[in-house]
């Protein structure tokens, strides 16, 4: 797989992890199903600093190769 | 002929539909879908964090979670049949008590899971009635029959003391489901 596509893609199925958690989440809490909601809304966070290392690495990577 | 870089406007801009020209104004390049991607991430990141807040506040005060005790009825008032609104357990937990048939009665929550709207008593196909969408629900134990809604009602426990109902607790929905 080309480089340039695997940075997007990835970002892309973080991106749909965070809406389906945040979606969980609040189904959860409605639910009463406390525990449940912790661990979500933890997996949420967590996705987001990924995405951001997603992100980071892929601009390295180009930087790199020089585009 | 006049030079197209040196043209205020750019020939294929000059007409009267597509002549907007601001810089990058109709490009997303690759680096900026992919950080607004991560700032979407992050917003979603930081929207469930009141939702574990609100969820960690509940789980340490489960234990010592107390229900008033509120009359809904003299059941000498009422017939089978009948159903009363009334609020609980906070004043703007709007309630619907259903006296079923004799001796069974039971009590709900009646904002509907699907979307809050208020249920009502449908007499005649015994069931709880959401207008908004068509949700139904069972009266006899609050599941979800037919519609948008997925989730029980969170049913009221009662109890029968000296001819009279009294709502005394909600149930969770562990115990319901």
């Amino acid at each position: 797989m080309k480089s340039s596509y695997r940075g997007v893609i990835l970002l892309a199925l973080i991106l749909f992890a965070s809406i389906v958690c945040t979606q969980y989440t609040v189904n959860m809490y409605l639910a009463q199903r406390y525990m449940e909601v912790l661990l979500l809304s933890g997996a949420t966070v967590v996705l987001f600093p990924l995405a951001w290392m997603v992100l980071r690495k892929d601009q390295r990577d180009r930087r790199e190769q020089g585009k | 002929m006049e030079n197209e870089k040196t043209r205020p406007i750019p020939l294929k801009d000059d007409n009267y539909t597509h002549n907007i020209n601001r810089s990058n104004e109709r490009s997303l390049d690759r680096r900026s879908f992919m950080k607004t991607m991560v700032g979407a991430a992050g917003l979603f990141a930081a929207s469930t964090l009141p939702w574990g807040a609100l969820a960690a506040k509940e789980l340490m005060s489960s234990s010592s979670k107390s229900y008033p005790t509120q009359k809904i009825a003299n059941l000498s008032d009422i017939k089978p049949g009948d159903a009363i609104e009334f609020a609980y357990p906070g004043e703007h937990d709007s309630a619907l008590f259903v006296y079923v048939k004799e001796k069974e009665y039971k009590a709900y929550q009646n904002a509907c899971t699907h979307l809050r709207c208020p249920v009502f008593w449908d007499r005649d196909e015994k069931e709880l009635l959401c207008p908004c969408h068509h949700g139904k629900f069972d009266i006899a134990t609050g599941n979800p029959l037919a519609g948008p809604p997925r989730r029980p009602l969170p049913e009221i426990v009662l109890q029968e003391k000296d001819g009279a109902v009294y709502a005394v607790g909600v149930k969770k929905y562990e115990e319901q489901l």
